[in-house]
């Protein structure tokens, strides 16, 4: 197309740092808009939120003090290999969901068309991105870890330039594995765009090989020195893969423990404080160095890669599960039809939604694994009985987390297909009615398995493990109810992605509610059973002279607590799910 | 196929005939498998950011961002084409007036409607006096009022000298305004010309666009 060879009157190409200043002053605007509405309209909700994430991290704090001084007591040698496992682990997570994101934000999001468009360089766009799907994917890490990392601090008496490079550490960090997963993201994407979802694939089942491998190694041999000194010398041993010195997570490990060493009479030791910096200026420095590795790669394949996936022709394959779909939506009365093809309909989203189930199938298949593996240890009764509940409080949590990412934000989505539904004959309520149905029992089979491995694995007794399946089942009805029925009342129409959705004020209120909620429960069960056990295991006096806690510890003790269990569940799920309901009923699209 | 400076050239085509695949090759959203585009002499997959500089391009999906005001959006496309600070007022000034979004163009785009969201996206593509304009069904949303704004400033542009290529169904406005065509079938290009030249193709003397476009993209074996 034809016109001046020139550019037009006082047009220019900017420098790669003024572009970057550009993004930046953009996602300023943005921000700072976003909170400006926040506060204008929703201070209470934005309290509610704030209080209820600083009882969130508090409550953290309190369990890490608690759990490293224990372990500080234990072995001394544990804490480095706890950080580098944990670490590690968390490396690999980094790449995979920092590569998930970056190719939602780079590949499927509008706003990359819009960019695109624009004279911009394809380095600054993908900057701009990841540093969007950076934040997304690693503030987890910093809610967590910063409990985890203070509470480390205090129990080993750690002096201020602790506390002043753990911030620095942790985000530089948190740079290595984003910008791994960023670079193969954009390569799969440009030179192998038919194989990115074979690659993914491949790329997870090599971790959850791996993984299983490692565990396998550790738990399947004797159980009969589980915890003695010699079983922890062999643990160590297998668990030195993630002691690899060429590993960031080894270098975040050392550092930490080395700026947290101080003089035994509390004074700060230079040598060490020395020998942390340098493990920062080593993370910083290849920090720098992958993020322009990352840059320039996108720089190279990003047009490349986005027109290979623009130009993509969808494939007809057969669709397999169709029966299911079939059953599902023809059994029952023709009354129930419209919900169940509703049901239908997000059973097909899920099934087709590559980042929902590999998700709900890597964290459920780990802590499967964990599970399996319990056997490996000698539990004293008490002992068992308390990380029955302890697991049971991890699936509550684990679950929590799928349905505020993924139940939360399905209302805001349908809400977007309002043209479609809003002329179909179905009722507003049967949408909501869906969305809890879908979740309550998609989540249902995997929750109560999961419990009952553990237990089984724990060698609890069958009345324990009834008691532990109502409670998945009260926390499943719960969960569902708190993520769809806020999900409900507080919709977001405008917005397009799921991941930002649930990480606005809503779907953090469900996180912190739901957190809450799954606590509350747990406690209400282990409370009574734990003073059951101490009866029979300290002798009947011990209890018997404090009247509530005799009764609390018997019989009629865990009844009691069953009734708050299936109380706490069902005002979890009713009292969401009305205000959702009633929100939904009034809402314009 | 070249289209000279100050044409207008619309393509038509059923659904699913690759007029919008055409477009995002002409804006570098897509490569081509075959061949080049060029824009004023730049290869659009080579040096994308030369050959953007001379283009407009407006999507048949308004994006904008919601939590930006329409000023806001549209100094961050000025900002982008690096256009000096007086300039830009000048400019965002001028569209504004031109497209009539004064009411509302310091309010947050997510309290547009489609209408307004493509009347500011308009704005945004004449802000830095493309050379080329690439539209995709350009009037979708537009009440009467802007489609007439948006018609005389095709005009007017295109007799300053600015190429504009434009996909649409509306063949109407093709017949009304535009100085050649091309209609697309499931991936080619059955014509290119003039209207003129397509009746006389056809010897259809006295029918409408609409009639020789439905003879071509019939399929019944008629061509030009």
């Amino acid at each position: 197309m034809s016109g001046r060879a020139l550019p037009p009157e006082a047009v220019r190409l900017l420098s790669f740092e003024d572009e970057s200043r550009l993004f930046v002053k953009l996602r300023a605007t943005l921000a700072w808009e976003t909170i400006r509405s926040m506060l204008s309209d929703a201070r209470l909700r934005l309290s509610l939120v704030v209080l209820l994430s600083a009882l969130f991290w508090a409550a953290l704090y309190g369990l890490f003090v608690e759990g490293f001084g224990f372990l500080d007591a234990l072995h001394a040698e544990v804490i480095s290999l706890l950080f580098n496992a944990f670490f590690a682990s968390l490396m690999v997570m980094l790449v995979f969901s920092t590569g998930i994101l970056v190719y939602t934000g780079m590949y499927c999001s509008p706003e990359a068309r819009l960019l695109l468009t624009l004279p911009v360089r394809a380095e600054a766009i993908h900057a701009h991105k990841f540093r969007e799907g950076r934040w997304f994917s690693s503030w987890g890490f910093v809610l967590l870890g910063s409990p985890m990392l203070t509470a480390y601090g205090v129990v080993r008496h750690a002096a201020w330039p602790y506390y002043v490079v753990m911030l620095p550490l942790m985000i530089s960090f948190v740079f290595i594995p984003a910008s791994v997963g960023s670079i193969i993201c954009t390569t799969l994407v440009a030179w192998m765009p038919r194989l990115r979802l074979h690659a993914f694939t491949i790329g997870v089942t090599v971790a959850c090989v791996g993984a299983i491998g490692l565990g396998w190694s550790m738990f399947s041999q004797a159980r009969v020195d589980s915890m003695s000194a010699a079983w922890f010398e062999r643990t160590f041993a297998r668990l030195s893969v993630t002691e690899q010195k060429l590993f960031p997570s080894w270098w975040l490990s050392m550092a930490l423990i080395e700026a947290a060493r101080t003089e035994r009479d509390g004074t700060l030791m230079a040598a060490s404080l020395f020998e942390s910096l340098k493990f920062l200026a080593l993370l910083i420095a290849n920090a720098l160095a992958l993020q322009h590795l990352a840059g320039w790669v996108a720089g190279i394949a990003y047009r490349k890669g986005y027109s290979q996936l623009a130009g993509e022709i969808p494939s007809r394959r057969r669709r397999p599960l169709r029966w299911f779909d079939r059953a599902l939506g023809h059994a029952g009365f023709a009354t129930g039809r419209p919900l169940r093809l509703l049901l239908v309909k997000d059973f097909r989203l899920f099934r087709r939604d590559i980042s929902q189930w590999s998700q709900f199938a890597i964290f459920f298949g780990l802590l499967g694994l964990y599970f399996l593996n319990l056997r490996a240890f000698n539990y004293h009764n008490a002992y068992a009985s308390m990380i029955g509940y302890l697991n049971l409080a991890v699936v509550g949590l684990i679950l929590s987390t799928f349905t505020t990412r993924f139940v939360y934000p399905m209302i805001s989505l349908e809400g977007r297909r309002f043209w479609i539904l809003g002329l179909l004959p179905v009722h507003r309520d049967q949408i909501v009615w869906s969305k809890f149905l879908f979740s309550f029992f998609g989540s249902l089979g995997p929750c109560c398995s999961l419990v009952l491995l553990s237990d089984c694995m724990l060698g609890i007794p069958w009345s324990l493990i009834a008691q532990h399946e109502l409670c998945s089942v009260m926390l499943c009805m719960g969960l569902s109810g708190i993520a769809v029925g806020l999900g409900a009342r507080m919709p977001d129409l405008r917005e397009s992605s799921p991941s930002k959705i649930s990480s606005g004020f809503g779907g953090t209120l469900s996180l912190v509610i739901s957190s809450l909620f799954i606590m509350a429960t747990v406690i209400a069960a282990a409370v009574p059973t734990h003073l059951f056990l101490l009866t029979h295991t300290l002798g009947p006096s011990v209890i018997s002279s404090h009247g509530i806690l005799a009764w609390a510890g018997g019989r009629w003790g865990a009844i009691a607590g069953g009734l708050v269990v299936v109380g706490l569940g069902m005002t979890a799920t009713v009292v969401p799910l009305v205000l959702g309901l009633r929100a939904f009923r009034r809402l314009e699209a | 196929m070249a289209i000279p400076r100050g044409e207008l050239f619309a393509l038509l085509g059923p659904n699913g005939a690759g007029k919008t695949t055409t477009i995002r090759m002409l804006v570098g959203l897509l490569h081509p498998s075959r061949g080049a585009v060029r824009v004023c002499g730049h290869d659009l997959v080579k040096d994308p950011r030369a050959a953007h500089l001379h283009l407009g391009y407006v999507p048949d999906e308004p994006t904008l961002y919601d939590k930006l005001t329409g000023r806001e959006f549209l100094w961050f496309i000025a900002d982008m084409f690096g256009m000096p600070q007086r300039l830009a007022t000048d400019r965002i000034d001028r569209e504004i007036d031109h497209f009539e979004l004064g009411e509302f163009a310091d309010d947050l785009a997510e309290s547009y409607s489609l209408g307004m969201k493509q009347r500011l996206v308009f704005a945004a593509s004449f802000l830095h006096d493309p050379d080329v304009l690439v539209l995709d069904e350009p009037m979708v949303g537009l009440d009467p009022r802007s489609v007439r704004i948006v018609k005389d400033l095709l005009s007017a542009r295109t007799r300053e000298g600015m190429t504009v290529f434009m996909s649409t169904h509306t063949l109407a406005m093709a017949e009304e305004m535009a100085d050649r065509v091309g209609i697309m079938v499931r991936g080619r290009l059955r014509f290119l010309g003039t209207i003129a030249e397509l009746r006389e193709q056809m010897a259809l003397e006295s029918t409408t666009l609409e009639q020789l476009y439905l003879e071509v993209t019939s399929g019944r074996g008629r061509e030009p």
